[in-house]
């Protein structure tokens, strides 16, 4: 008889382990910390798990069209939501433009040399600069734009040791192994190993926006438009903040 | 030319090699079934098997000592040998396997030249041929020549005869006789063959299981085996 | 092809090439030591010579970029001594080939080694030889079929690098791009048909290096 009732117990908490409901959130690299901290705020006062997917925008973009299930999409720029709007994969009036954030020049902490300004990048101690794919990943095509309109681009562009994501870039000056590199602001934030050198300023730097949507193809649209409402909440945008992002206007 | 074996001991399957013995005669030739460590005997004094006991000497030289922990590589005993497989190389022309050995003249001063040792082996003729392309007596011939020309103080023979039939066997008795009459080079002569060592030995040992048995002039040793 | 399609295809059969030359005094001496002296620390060698073969590429990529970057024991060397950077450069692509191809080559080379008739080098011996001078007349040239076979089989494998050159020299146009490497980016960036190209290029060079290979050990061992 005992025996009976734990058995079925246990497959009661089988059952709602596989059922319960999982939200899966393809998000952009730089997201990473700050969505881990919102994530355990929001599994605890909701019964929704979150899996997160971070990585380059432009490779969720593309797992997505491939039909990657996903139920939310963060990206880093706006190139790559236009491109699934295109294709008619968002799910009508879930778009919104939630986040932004700053370029920053990094250095390793220990680096001998730092660049003053963006121009120093083309100095010959800095022989090699670390910095997203600068033609796909959002990171990279910021970065680029911005030394394209300063005229810098053909310089750097010899010196620029080209990494997956944004946060692969990180690691690379992290590890010592490049002399400088340009992420976003909120990923230098993260890292003790890394300095900033130089802060591009917003009115002069690449206008830089992090739109959210919920897939069309979403098994649960209203959790996750629930979601899509929590992070422009007042508390997520907190944490967000807390990590270096600005709000969208 | 003076050959002493003393106490030497290398293990076998099945039985131990132990050879305390002198070799004085010009050719010797050591007689015994297969199996019976003949090969391991010739390897020994060549120099490529080192025994677990026993000392030997050639002439005033020493080849090994196992008590000192002595074993002088073959490299420098100046041994030559012949072995069944002949083991010419056949990379290289008949010429080459002839010249690969080749030493400077010693104050020995018998000195044989390429043409000379390739004349008397009559494989003149054949110098500029690949050695795989030879038949089986004029194979043999190559590595008889090759071990000659390596300038030997003693030169071994691993039943060089015994892959011929008997009559190219018959032809190759007197190129055999003519290293020792021409070339003056001392032969151990090893075989299973009665007949091959009474045509050519002064002196055969007999070896059984590991052991020299009997020796004397062929036909008195003989008489038993043939 | 773009010209930018003819440099990344030049620029791998360059450090494929290169990386293979660079192997071959190593390889055919290792590959002569396992196959014909016994030695302590031989097993422990052989197991690590062949460890790339069946470590996944990119933990080897990883362990080559803890060694190498400019921290690293061997990296920091090469930087403070002789000015060298390896990580992010090409010879970091030379060397995340050559380290993968290696097993190959030793493999190949260790059973030419073998089949040699040690007989003929015995003989060889009594015939007044140095071991030098048996390795260099006999062994060597009778072992040349296999060897030669091997290092065909290492270019083949460098050509198509992926896994640890990802991990320790990067994807930077025009100093690190290989062809595998290109193939993945255009794939990742949707440019499928721009991978196409290199891809029956790369098919056609590997095809050919093959049949080279077939030819070259069948002429020598005709002789």
């Amino acid at each position: 008889m005992r025996i009976r009732t734990y058995v079925s117990l246990f497959c009661l908490f089988l059952a709602s382990r596989l059922f319960a409901a999982e939200l899966t959130v393809h998000a952009a690299a730089s997201l990473t910390d700050a969505m881990k901290e919102i994530q355990a705020a929001y599994e605890k006062g909701n019964d929704t798990k979150l899996r997160f997917n971070f990585g380059a925008s432009s490779l969720l973009e593309r797992q997505i069209e491939e039909g990657a299930p996903a139920d939310l999409f963060l990206s880093a720029d706006e190139a790559k939501m236009d491109a699934l709007e295109k294709k008619g994969l968002l799910l009508p009036g879930t778009r919104r433009s939630l986040l932004s954030n700053l370029l920053v020049i990094i250095v390793a902490t220990d680096a001998s040399a730092a660049p003053k300004s963006a121009a120093d990048l083309t100095k010959a101690e800095f022989k090699k600069i670390a910095l997203a794919e600068p033609q796909t990943v959002p990171a990279g095509i910021y970065a680029r734009e911005y030394l394209g309109k300063l005229g810098l681009w053909d310089a750097v562009k010899e010196k620029a040791v080209p990494t997956e994501n944004v946060r692969a870039a990180l690691a690379a000056v992290e590890s010592g192994n490049v002399d400088a590199g340009i992420v976003y602001k909120t990923d230098a934030l993260i890292s003790k190993k890394v300095k900033i050198a130089v802060e591009i300023p917003a009115a002069e730097g690449p206008k830089i926006s992090y739109p959210l949507a919920v897939i069309k193809s979403s098994k649960q649209p209203e959790r996750a438009k629930k979601f899509a409402d929590y992070l422009a909440s007042p508390a997520a945008q907190a944490v967000f903040e807390k990590f270096g992002f600005t709000l969208a206007k | 030319m003076s050959l002493r074996l003393h106490g030497v001991r290398l293990p076998q399957t099945g039985f131990t090699l132990e050879i305390e013995a002198r070799i004085d005669q010009p050719v010797a030739g050591i007689f015994g079934p297969s199996g019976a460590g003949k090969t391991s005997l010739l390897e020994l004094i060549a120099g490529l098997r080192r025994p677990i006991a026993g000392a030997a000497r050639l002439d005033d030289t020493a080849l090994f000592d196992a008590g000192a922990s002595l074993h002088v590589p073959p490299r420098l005993r100046r041994i030559g040998y012949v072995p069944q497989d002949l083991a010419l190389f056949p990379h290289l022309t008949v010429r080459g396997n002839l010249v690969y050995g080749y030493r400077p003249p010693t104050s020995d001063g018998e000195r044989f030249t390429l043409d000379h040792v390739a004349a008397v082996m009559e494989i003149a003729h054949l110098l500029e041929r690949k050695v795989t392309t030879l038949s089986g007596g004029e194979q043999q011939r190559t590595a008889f020549a090759r071990a000659i020309l390596s300038m030997p103080r003693l030169l071994l023979l691993d039943e060089p005869m015994s892959s011929l039939d008997s009559r190219l066997k018959q032809r190759l008795i007197p190129f055999l006789l003519r290293i020792r009459d021409e070339f003056h080079i001392p032969l151990i002569y090893v075989t299973h063959d009665a007949h091959e060592l009474a045509a050519l030995c002064d002196e055969v040992l007999v070896l059984e299981n590991g052991r020299l048995t009997q020796r004397g002039p062929p036909n008195e040793v003989l008489r038993d085996y043939s | 092809m773009t010209a930018e399609a003819w440099q990344i295809v030049l620029f791998t059969i360059d450090v494929s090439a290169l990386s293979t030359l660079l192997i071959l005094p190593f390889g055919i001496a290792i590959a002569w030591l396992i196959a014909r002296r016994d030695w302590p620390g031989k097993t422990a060698v052989e197991t690590l010579v062949m460890l790339p073969l069946f470590v996944p590429p990119v933990a080897t990529g990883l362990v080559l970029l803890m060694l190498f970057s400019r921290h690293g024991p061997f990296g920091s060397l090469l930087r403070q001594g002789l000015g060298i950077e390896v990580v992010f450069t090409w010879r970091a692509v030379v060397l995340a080939c050559a380290v993968m191809s290696f097993p190959l080559l030793v493999r190949s080379a260790q059973t030419a080694f073998q089949e040699v008739n040690v007989r003929l080098e015995d003989i060889a011996r009594t015939l007044g030889a140095s071991e030098w001078r048996i390795f260099r007349t006999v062994s060597l040239p009778l072992a040349l079929p296999g060897i030669s076979a091997g290092a065909v089989l290492a270019f083949a494998r460098a050509l198509g690098e992926f896994g640890a050159t990802a991990v320790v020299a990067g994807m930077i146009p025009r100093q690190t791009m290989t062809i595998s490497l290109s193939i993945y980016q255009n794939v990742e960036l949707g440019h499928d048909s721009a991978a196409w190209p290199l891809l029956f290029v790369s098919i056609g060079i590997v095809f050919v290096t093959v049949l080279c290979g077939q030819m070259i050990s069948k002429g020598q061992r005709a002789r």
